[in-house]
């Protein structure tokens, strides 16, 4: 019995020529230069974490935070898709924001600094308002903090302007102008009427 | 129509406030004068139906809202002197008591809703009376609110040009935004109010000698 390779007529005594490839070794090189160019481009990624991650975007969340002011005319109809700038308190002559109001005629920003902070809402009839929002310090106590802390947080930015929470005590204030312009007239006629007696 | 207060920096309200005191001065003066000392009740609320006249907003189609003023019925029945002095006090009490408008803007809105359009709609209804009175009054108050919406439009204009931060809205936008619901909605409405309050008072025989 014989130990020997078993071949093919003819080939187990043919012999190797100097310098060819032995079977199979074209396509390990191929692997091996896949693999060291891949090794490269990786190790060039690493390197360039900037020019790697340039198309890459975060997004980051944040609750509780933000201020929300928002412009109604009265009768509730919402300021909507008008124009609105928020000014910071550190800079107060540049916007620190610049937009529109939604659809429901809201302002949302997300102060960076305490303070005094102004939102400036308009439309293109002119209609508007320019009002402050006081922002706490962190950990600063908001006026009434408590469950409606924030809510009276969005309210208080109103009160530093003229412009009332509308439908709130409007028909009392209508009767009250009324009353004025009664009592102006009034008095008026009744001076008259004294004077020529 | 108010301009509200913080959108019209002090170059264009001092002058206004400098326009308007010399003719609050001189029309509240004629307002309690003697030719019309008898019409001070008619006067007096005249000026209050203004007052709350302008606090109904009438809905227009594209989302925005407008309203009359009133002022019509003041300048045709009493002249343009007494509406201006009327139309002066509902402005401020707007401004008080309903955040409508404002103090530092008193001026020009008074310039504009008070001494503009109700001089416009004295001014067609004395052309158009020999015409026909009814007419003459419709033609007076619509024109006039036209007057008076177009100098709003054109102070704002003005403000956006001299400095954008105050109005930020450009002139072009605010014009349309302000004429055209005026010249379909407003004017026609301000219209109908004058003449339906001046048959009124023709009917009470409130009118008397003008």
């Amino acid at each position: 019995m014989g130990t020997g390779r078993t071949g093919k007529a003819g080939e187990a005594g043919e012999a190797r020529k100097p310098g060819a490839r032995p079977r199979g070794g074209r396509g390990r090189g191929a692997r091996l230069t896949l693999v060291s160019v891949a090794t490269l481009a990786a190790a060039g990624a690493l390197a360039l974490p900037a020019r790697a991650m340039a198309h890459e975007v975060e997004a980051e969340v944040v609750r509780g935070r933000a201020v929300a002011v928002r412009a109604v005319v009265p009768g509730g109809r919402p300021l909507a898709d008008a124009d609105a700038q928020v000014f910071s308190p550190a800079d107060p002559a540049a916007p620190a924001w610049r937009g529109r109001t939604d659809r429901q005629g809201w302002v949302l920003f997300l102060p960076d600094v305490p303070g005094r902070w102004r939102v400036r809402i308009v439309d293109a009839q002119g209609h508007g308002i320019d009002t402050a929002v006081e922002v706490p310090a962190p950990g600063a106590p908001a006026a009434g903090d408590d469950a409606r802390g924030a809510e009276r947080g969005a309210v208080r930015g109103r009160d530093h302007d003229h412009d009332h929470d509308p439908g709130e005590g409007r028909t009392a204030r209508l009767l009250l102008g009324v009353g004025a312009i009664v009592a102006v007239f009034a008095g008026g006629w009744l001076l008259r009427r004294r004077r020529r007696t | 129509m108010h301009v509200p207060d913080g959108f019209l920096s002090p170059a264009i309200t001092l002058p206004a406030f400098g326009a308007a005191v010399p003719l609050w001065y001189g029309s509240a003066r004629r307002c309690f004068g003697t030719s019309v000392a008898e019409r001070l009740p008619v006067m007096g609320a005249l000026t209050a139906l203004a007052f709350v006249v302008q606090g109904i907003l009438i809905p227009v189609p594209g989302g925005t809202s407008t309203h009359v003023t009133g002022a019509a019925v003041l300048a045709i029945l009493l002249g343009p002197g007494v509406a201006f002095a009327c139309e002066s006090l509902v402005l401020l009490l707007q401004a008080v008591l309903l955040g409508a408008g404002g103090i530092t803007v008193l001026g020009v809105n008074a310039l504009a809703m008070g001494l503009v359009g109700p001089g416009v709609a004295w001014l067609v209804d004395r052309a158009l009376r020999r015409v026909s009175g009814r007419l003459a009054a419709f033609a007076g108050a619509y024109l006039g609110i036209q007057a008076s919406t177009l100098a709003v439009a054109l102070v704002l204009g003005l403000q956006h040009r001299l400095d954008p931060s105050y109005m930020p809205v450009p002139f072009p936008v605010t014009l349309a935004a302000m004429m055209i619901p005026s010249l379909a909605v407003t004017g026609i409405v301000e219209g109908l109010y004058t003449v339906a309050t001046l048959a009124l008072l023709r009917k009470a025989r409130l009118l008397g000698p003008a």
